[in-house]
């Protein structure tokens, strides 16, 4: 019993690790596009934006599941999504790469900000392009600072994925769950948090080895 | 021909006049010191100088050729970048590039301008810059390693890399402890005897008056007076000149 429970745990993480890594792939790229759109100095770009960061900051994740699987068909009247586990999936990565990129656009924000004025007036006045002071100045001094909060949204995700069960997506924690009625156990759910447990401690290792990669300089 | 005319900046903020038609020349192998109570534009009148801010009105010539004229259209990006290289600034506070170690904070720059000199050519450049200094010990150290005044000289070298055609200090040692001060100075005076076309702004009078060949004393965003070192720190003529010397020896 133990083996044939981890063997669906383990494809049951597979999904996750799919939604994982899909998110992840999509939502720091669109993050860094976000956080330049709500600094710009223009109100008709930022203002829309920093809306919609309230808006999918200020509601709950699975909630945001919901209303983007369901909403086309009601509201549309169009399924957008397609239908089976396919459709479902693509709608569980949308919420989730727009839900992470909002949070991830604030973490770059931050970074981007403070960065002190004196690091871009030094390039400036040794003749460097924007592009140049961005990428050869302003990034790595970014990337250090926004290393410890992104490695919290990271591990935050690995667990947030579990909400994809709400519109049917199969995951580990739906893998488990399936044992309590196919076999009347409970253990395989309860079993799943080990493997939640190790990934986010291989990723804490990654972060911390990141981390100190970048401890050369202050 | 003298290196350098600035005529008639103003620069306003809001509606506070910082700067009200700044006028002067240098000849080359100059060095001037700016000095004046907070507040008196000085700091202003070098961001303006290295197109940090955009003067309101006056020209700017520089080797008889005018580089900025503010009745003209503003500038894009790339004439600024050209315009700005003849001008190098140590800032008050070093602003080294914190992930670079010192030779490259002092290379980094002339090797994105590609102006055609090998990596070899580059780092034996910047090598000699930092000897000259007083850090060859330090060249593969980055800045958080080193202390304030070796920071401030990293700077030095890194603004020297790019043969700028007037070298500004704005305050160099202001951000130092005060025994930290000397080696920053002693290396600013070296410039001097060989000659570097310098504009000093500095609250170390003493310095001023040793170092450099003119001094400026600003006020509320004029030259009040301009005159040799020793004249204007030891006799000044103006009333408001005795009365900011006499505030600072108190």
């Amino acid at each position: 019993m133990f083996w044939t429970v981890t063997i669906s745990l383990l494809e049951g993480f597979l999904g996750t690790l799919k939604l994982f890594t899909l998110t992840l792939l999509f939502s720091l790229p669109l993050g860094l596009v976000i956080s330049l759109g709500s600094m710009n100095k223009t109100p008709i770009v930022h203002i829309p934006i920093r809306f919609i960061i309230w808006v999918v900051r200020g509601t709950p994740l699975m909630l945001q599941l919901l209303i983007i699987y369901y909403g086309p068909g009601i509201f549309l009247g169009n399924n957008i999504w397609g239908s089976g586990g396919n459709g479902r999936f693509l709608a569980a990565l949308f919420a989730f790469v727009f839900n992470y990129a909002c949070y991830f656009s604030e973490i770059f924000r931050g970074g981007i900000q403070s960065i002190p004025v004196g690091q871009y007036e030094a390039g400036k006045v040794l003749g460097l392009t924007r592009q140049q002071i961005f990428f050869k100045v302003v990034l790595l001094q970014v990337i250090k600072r926004i290393v410890p909060p992104i490695s919290n949204e990271v591990i935050t995700l690995v667990k947030d994925t579990s909400l994809a069960r709400v519109i049917a997506v199969y995951e580990i924690i739906w893998n488990g769950q399936a044992f309590i009625k196919s076999s009347g156990i409970i253990w395989p759910l309860f079993y799943t948090g080990l493997f939640y447990l190790l990934f986010s401690g291989l990723l804490t290792l990654l972060f911390g080895y990141i981390e100190k990669k970048l401890s050369y300089f202050r | 021909m003298p290196i350098l005319e600035v005529n008639n900046i103003k620069k306003k903020f809001d509606h506070y006049n910082i700067l009200n038609g700044i006028s002067f020349s240098m000849e080359e192998g100059q060095a001037i010191s700016i000095i004046g109570s907070s507040g008196s534009g000085k700091t202003t009148f070098l961001r303006c100088l290295n197109f940090l801010e955009r003067p309101d009105e006056g020209t700017i010539v520089v080797k008889g050729e005018k580089i900025f004229d503010a009745s003209m259209p503003p500038e894009n990006p790339k004439q600024l970048r050209e315009r700005r290289l003849h001008f190098g600034l140590v800032f008050q506070q070093f602003n080294l590039f914190p992930q670079y170690t010192a030779l490259e904070n002092v290379i980094l720059a002339p090797r994105l301008l590609k102006d055609g000199r090998s990596e070899q050519e580059l780092t034996d450049m910047g090598m000699d810059l930092l000897d000259q200094m007083g850090l060859a010990d330090r060249v593969n150290q980055y800045p958080h390693q080193l202390s304030g005044g070796q920071q401030q000289r990293v700077a030095i070298a890194r603004a020297l890399a790019l043969k700028p055609d007037i070298l500004c200090f704005d305050e160099p040692t202001s951000a130092l402890d005060p025994e930290l001060t000397g080696e920053v100075l002693r290396v600013i005076r070296n410039l001097a005897e060989k000659k570097t076309t310098m504009i000093i702004v500095t609250h170390e009078m003493a310095f001023a008056r040793d170092v450099a060949d003119e001094v400026i004393f600003m006020d509320k965003g004029i030259i009040l007076e301009k005159g040799p070192a020793e004249q204007v720190i030891n006799n000044p003529k103006e009333e408001r000149t005795k009365q900011f010397l006499s505030n600072l020896n108190n």
